[in-house]
């Protein structure tokens, strides 16, 4: 009697620990479908849609998000350099390459808690394609460092892993299925503080 | 030893069970999304700042060059009428469910004559509408959203600071209006 008793308790036991707990574990890490990834950079199309799957849509409604429209915009981020090292506050890095076609993009980075990073010395935290210094080619560079650099910079402070975040507004990649064939700039790396 | 693999076969079935259980009434339970962090902010039809000047978004996840106001409408009170005036590089309209799930969005390029004026209907107001269409809203565009309750999201890009006024006071233009 108490055998069974006890063998019940371990069953329960077993599939409330288990299940509450791999669904969290599911959701505090990135698990999900339908991510486009393109280089180091990935989006999410479906997020926050209704046809997002299950683990997106549980993660989705934890963090407060509205999330872009096809019409509105694609959001892609990028947590490593085309090395496949982490990207790190104290490196300069350089985005080089082709940006696929949008009526405008921005740029900006977002720390370890996903938080946007400000410089204290009141630069925008962010860089437009509107107002970019560009190649007699029409090709654009952009540096991302905390130390001043010359052309387009992206200020960045602190220390630690960080994360860039390049959403497309207004385009037409956002509503074609053919989302992984688009080209995306590389994220090289230049060089790290000692 | 042949019933406590039973017990950890049944376990793991149960675990297997109440993982889908939890992850589909996690949304269901979340105090956590969006409409509750609006509902603490204004009530239904009064338009909200996503990114307050001087406070933390309420969004997490908005542009730094992106100014966004929200509004909360439920459609069992009557179709919600959104409008604006004036002109701004760039704004796109969103329509959100009561979960914040992105239903319809549409931008200004998309506008005819870049107007802002929209109705968000259900489809069986539409209906109605179609029939009967009150002569204000001729140049209107329509949102069909199968949705009670749900979220009206109006961006516009700043690409400086200079031009924070403008779009500042563009966005207390925007009017969320029970039609």
């Amino acid at each position: 009697m108490l055998k069974s008793i006890l063998l019940t308790a371990v069953a329960l036991a077993i599939a409330i620990v288990g299940g509450a707990g791999s669904v969290w574990l599911a959701l505090e890490r990135d698990f999900g479908f339908d991510t486009v990834t393109i280089g180091n950079w990935v989006a999410f199309p479906q997020h926050g849609t209704p046809q997002a799957d299950p683990y997106s849509r549980a993660r989705f409604s934890r963090e407060a998000d509205l999330a872009l429209g096809r019409a509105e915009g694609l959001v892609f981020t990028a947590r490593r350099d085309a090395d496949g090292q982490l990207l790190s506050l104290e490196c300069a890095y350089r985005i080089e390459g082709e940006f696929p076609p949008s009526r405008f993009w921005t740029l900006s980075a977002r720390d370890a808690e996903d938080a946007l990073i400000v410089t204290d010395g009141g630069r925008a935290p962010a860089l437009h394609s509107l107002a970019l210094l560009r190649h007699p080619d029409e090709a654009a560079d952009v540096g991302v460092s905390a130390h001043a650099a010359p052309g387009n910079w992206l200020a960045v402070q602190g220390s630690g892993p960080f994360t860039l975040v390049l959403t497309l507004y207004d385009t037409a990649i956002a509503s074609s299925a053919r989302i992984g064939e688009v080209e995306l700039p590389r994220i090289v790396r230049e060089g790290c503080d000692e | 030893m042949s019933r406590l693999l039973h017990a950890l076969v049944v376990g793991l079935v149960g675990a297997g069970i109440v993982h889908i259980v939890v992850l589909l009434l996690v949304p269901v339970y979340s105090e956590r999304d969006a409409w509750s962090a609006l509902s603490q902010q204004a009530n239904f039809y009064r338009t909200v700042r996503l990114d307050p000047p001087g406070a933390p978004p309420l969004i997490g996840s908005l542009d730094p060059l992106i100014d966004a106001v929200a509004c909360r409408f439920d459609l069992r009170d009557g179709v919600v009428r959104v409008h604006g005036e004036g002109q701004v590089p760039y704004w796109s309209i969103s329509v959100h469910d009561r979960a914040g799930l992105n239903v319809y969005s549409f931008n200004d390029r998309s506008s005819p004559r870049g107007l802002f004026d929209f109705v968000v209907a259900t489809p069986a107001q539409m209906i109605g509408l179609r029939n009967a269409l009150p002569p204000e809203l001729d140049d209107s565009i329509f949102i069909e959203a199968d949705t009670a309750e749900g979220i009206v999201v109006v961006r516009a890009f700043v690409p400086d600071e200079s031009w924070e006024p403008t779009i500042t006071a563009w966005l207390r233009g925007v009017a969320c209006t029970l039609h």
